[in-house]
């Protein structure tokens, strides 16, 4: 049945009314985060070092130089290629006697310059059998089965080792960005879980299979220019503004869990509920980047190795995004290639990166993709003289009636 | 113009639906194109073409306001090319069966994925010694456009013979036979017959 808009509509409006009543309260506080932003810049050692000597409960941005520094774009090379990956997934159906699951991604390869070019490819997996499982190697039989929440890390683990691939069959004379979409951390693994009793998990995908791509990718990078980065549109993060906290606080150290447990109020609320895109929305003009800051998850710091992860803002016509690139990019000089490329990218594709864009169509599975995924599976079972059964749930799904 | 331009993506008994390989370059309106079922040669006459996007949902949208040609915005977006696609509509007028071609329908349609083949200058000089084909194509078009695919037929096969002006009078002699009284459409096809 449809939705019912009329009473949808009072609540809508309700929201509408809260939205209003926060925007005085938000330009505020947006305004002292500018604020507190050039205060520190002004006192960079100082404010360095309070960041260093401080104990958050936040995601709090570490500097790699600056901290208000706005980079304009430098040119394009004139020849120069974009490689994206993308990938979506068909999970495991409970309700289904089969299990397996698939999972498709989609590519694009872009080449500018004299001779233009695209490839635009899709490769679907199926994951069966022992693939479907994480096994723990100190509980012989024992694992973690790849569904649901797994199965979309297995698939940015898929993603991130395609994107490898692709990078490492370029062309080294020419310049090649990789991009995929989201964060170049694996924030489903940074739970306590994957450190303790679903430790081989994270073992797996990120120490064995993740870092391994990322590892070649840094490998190709010293044979030619090649920047892999990671592009998070409408990013809601706050590494920044948090760091603007510490420099906020009115403690000789800022200490969270000593000085403020509880919900007393405390003094860095002036910049409370901004988010950083909020802030450099503000500072950046458009095609301008932010500098460079260092991730402050604790999990990617405990893990990464050399592949710690940076990122800065680039702002763009309709909104601010966040790009993510591994330090060894930073160091070797490579954000500038990042940056013009990136900002390339969005402006070819009306605001977000055509080559992402394309890759993402590839891989993406409709509900029509999903009934043929599952029409195939029947007919080349039934030809192997396997029935597919399932649950009365499923089939009154497929089937239904009045 | 390589002969090979397309495959057949949609074949009914009276007419296949070819895929080009090149973008925007479909063969011109009007003329022979071959493709197979099997042994026999499968003639059409091309009725119509479009360029349009390869997914449904998925509209071209304008993109080149700051560029200063054409083709600046496809050397911009190089993925256009893959994103797009050129169809063309043939209607079957004959088949060729062994050495002998026939002017009227195949016992089976087109294989899809059948390669289409642009027929050369002597093929199509073969194809329309005999004027039967115009039947067909005169039944299966009506007025409008289907008289601009007929005169465009008659002026491409005019052109594949040594004297293209008795070709085309003796095409307008089969062409009264056929629309009979009709002499307000004869008309008009002659009129686009001679250009």
């Amino acid at each position: 049945m449809p939705i019912d808009l009329v009473r949808l509509a009072l609540q809508v409006e309700g929201l509408a009314a809260e939205l209003k009543a926060g925007e005085r309260k938000a330009g505020e506080r947006l305004e002292s985060a500018v604020a507190a932003l050039w205060a520190q810049a002004d006192a960079l050692e100082q404010f360095r070092a309070r960041l260093a000597a401080s104990r958050t409960s936040w995601l709090v941005a570490g500097l790699v130089d600056g901290l208000g520094g706005r980079v304009s774009p430098p040119p394009c090379p004139g020849e120069f290629t974009v490689v994206a990956t993308d990938g979506s997934h068909i999970d495991v159906d409970r309700h289904s006697s089969v299990r397996c699951c698939l999972i498709n991604i989609g590519s694009a390869v872009l080449r500018y310059g004299e001779s233009p070019g695209a490839e635009l490819v899709a490769v679907p997996q199926l994951l069966f059998g022992d693939e479907l499982i994480i096994a723990d190697p100190s509980a012989p039989g024992g694992g973690e089965r790849v569904e649901g929440a797994l199965l979309g890390l297995v698939r940015g683990v898929a993603e991130c080792d395609a994107l490898a691939a692709l990078l490492e069959g370029q062309p080294v004379e020419r310049p090649v960005l990789g991009l995929i979409d989201g964060s170049l951390i694996l924030w489903g693994l940074a739970g306590r879980d994957f450190e303790e009793q679903k430790r081989f998990v994270r073992e797996e995908l990120l120490d064995r299979r993740y870092l391994d791509a990322l590892e070649r990718m840094r490998v190709r990078s010293g044979r030619g220019p090649c920047v892999p980065a990671s592009y998070i549109s409408y990013p809601r993060s706050a590494d920044v503004v948090n760091a603007l906290r510490v420099g906020l606080c009115p403690h000789d150290v800022a200490d969270c869990d000593r000085y403020c447990a509880g919900n007393r109020e405390r003094g860095c609320d002036a910049v409370s509920g901004v988010c950083d895109a909020d802030l450099f929305a503000v500072l950046l003009m458009p095609g301008q980047r932010s500098e460079a800051f260092v991730s402050g998850s604790r999990f990617m710091q405990r893990h990464y190795g050399e592949h710690q992860i940076c990122f800065f803002y680039l702002k763009l016509e309709e909104e601010v995004a966040r790009v993510e690139v591994p330090r060894w990019v930073v160091d070797g000089g490579l954000l500038d290639l990042v940056h013009c490329l990136v900002l390339d990218q969005c402006r070819r594709g009306l605001g977000y990166p055509v080559a992402l864009q394309e890759a993402h169509e590839q891989a993406v599975v409709t509900a029509a993709c999903r009934e043929q995924f599952w029409g195939l599976m029947e007919g080349v079972l039934a030809e192997g003289g396997v029935a597919l059964g399932g649950s009365a749930k499923r089939m009154s799904k497929r089937t239904r009636w009045v | 113009m390589p002969t090979r331009i397309g495959e057949v993506i949609e074949a009914s008994t009276a007419e296949f639906v070819a895929q080009c390989y090149e973008l925007h370059r479909p063969p011109p309106l009007g003329s022979l194109v071959r493709t197979r079922e099997g042994e026999v040669e499968v003639y059409g006459v091309v009725s119509h073409a479009q360029t349009q996007g390869i997914e449904p949902g998925r509209r071209p949208i304008a993109r080149g306001r700051e560029e200063a040609v054409e083709e600046d915005i496809y050397r911009a977006s190089p993925q256009l090319a893959r994103l797009l696609r050129t169809d063309f509509s043939a209607l079957v007028v004959g088949h060729r069966d062994g050495e002998r071609i026939r002017h009227y329908l195949p016992p089976r349609p087109a294989m899809l994925h059948g390669f289409v083949h642009v027929c050369e200058r002597a093929e199509v000089a073969e194809f329309s010694q005999s004027l039967d084909f115009l039947s067909i194509l005169v039944g299966a078009c009506g007025q409008g456009s289907g008289d601009e695919l007929v005169a465009a037929a008659v002026r491409q096969a005019a052109a594949a013979h040594g004297d293209p002006r008795s070709f085309l009078v003796r095409a307008g002699k089969e062409l009264a036979v056929l629309l009979g009284g009709d002499s307000q459409r004869l008309g008009i096809i002659l009129r686009r017959i001679k250009g």
